[in-house]
């Protein structure tokens, strides 16, 4: 389910079936090294998207989490976190952090909850590849999605 | 006199003034007729057939195949893609199927489960169908999976709207 008002009408009509939060994180930065800040933002967005399209029962997108480059780790660890708890004190046990940003791939409170992805530029490629670029990856993660759903049985 | 054949001044006027009324009438009804019935002529463009592989590929066991659409969502027009499960039954036929799930729209895959490696399986909530996409019961969906309108043209499967079997 994507982050819209026509959406929450079916998660309120089937809540129970519903225990996923996709998070796309997003590093912003203006000046040095811009198209690279972007690149590492794109890629688990449209991932994201795509992974959403082929869970879309049982999972939310919600909007992306965007950090200041410069702020620092703690701090948006912190936010991160909050999140987490707000989730999962209402009805949402699970959440994966989609993020392409090497800062988060070691980082032990993010651990279970974060998908690390090498950004890939798809702005030169040809539409075939680009699709299987981007299939490829997202059989990556719903091959996490499910383990992690794989210990849960909903709606039984 | 006037002889048989030949048109009285009266007979040209009314002739003429018919005719031309009768242009200025279809003139200015024309368009109010075209604006009545636009509505229906819009609906039956809504999507065409689509090519989607071609025919000598297409084996018995299901495969994946993608391709693209136009859709329009409020003012904004985008290529989505689309997938088909597309195999051959017993008589040779065609079947696509859409591989939306009728529970909660996950995309389902062919024998993915491994306990049953003849069926459609959905990873979210364990619903399965069979191979003619049939809702098995006891499993979550409700209603078997959409069928899309197909045509075969030039050795090749053209797929056009997923429709509920």
């Amino acid at each position: 389910m994507k982050w819209r008002s026509e959406d929450m009408d079916l998660y309120l009509q089937s809540t129970e079936y519903v225990d996923t939060a996709i998070v796309p994180l997003i590093p912003i930065a203006w000046g040095n090294q811009l198209k690279h800040t972007v690149l590492k933002g794109e890629f688990p967005l449209i991932v994201s998207e795509e992974l959403e399209r082929q869970l879309k029962g049982r999972v939310v997108l919600f909007p992306t989490l965007s950090y200041l480059t410069s702020e620092s780790d703690v701090d948006i660890i912190s936010r991160l976190l909050a999140l987490k708890d707000e989730l999962s004190e209402n009805g949402i046990p699970h959440i994966v952090f989609v993020s392409s940003d090497a800062r988060w791939s070691d980082v032990d409170e993010l651990r279970a909850d974060l998908i690390n992805i090498p950004p890939v530029p798809l702005e030169h490629m040809e539409d075939e590849y680009r699709r299987d670029v981007i299939g490829e990856q997202v059989k990556h993660l719903l091959q996490i999605v499910t383990k992690k759903w794989q210990n849960t049985k909903l709606g039984e | 006199m006037a002889k048989k054949d030949d048109v009285s001044r009266r007979q040209f006027l009314n002739y003429t003034l018919t005719g031309v009324g009768g242009f200025m009438a279809a003139g200015m009804l024309l368009p109010m007729v075209r604006f009545a019935i636009d509505p229906i002529m819009k609906e039956g463009a809504k999507q065409d057939m689509v090519p989607v592989v071609e025919v000598s590929k297409v084996t018995e066991k299901p495969q994946r195949f993608t391709f693209e659409i136009e859709q329009k969502d409020g003012w904004y027009e985008s290529k989505v893609t689309q997938a088909a499960w597309v195999y051959k039954d017993k008589n040779g036929d065609i079947v696509a199927l859409s591989p939306i799930c009728k529970h909660l729209g996950c995309t389902v895959d062919w024998a993915a489960s491994p306990a049953h490696p003849n069926q459609f399986y959905c990873p979210c909530h364990g619903g399965r169908y069979e191979k003619d996409g049939t809702n098995i019961k006891g499993t979550p969906p409700l209603a078997p999976l959409d069928v899309y309108k197909k045509e075969v043209k030039d050795g090749k499967l053209y797929l056009g709207q997923a429709v509920p079997q």
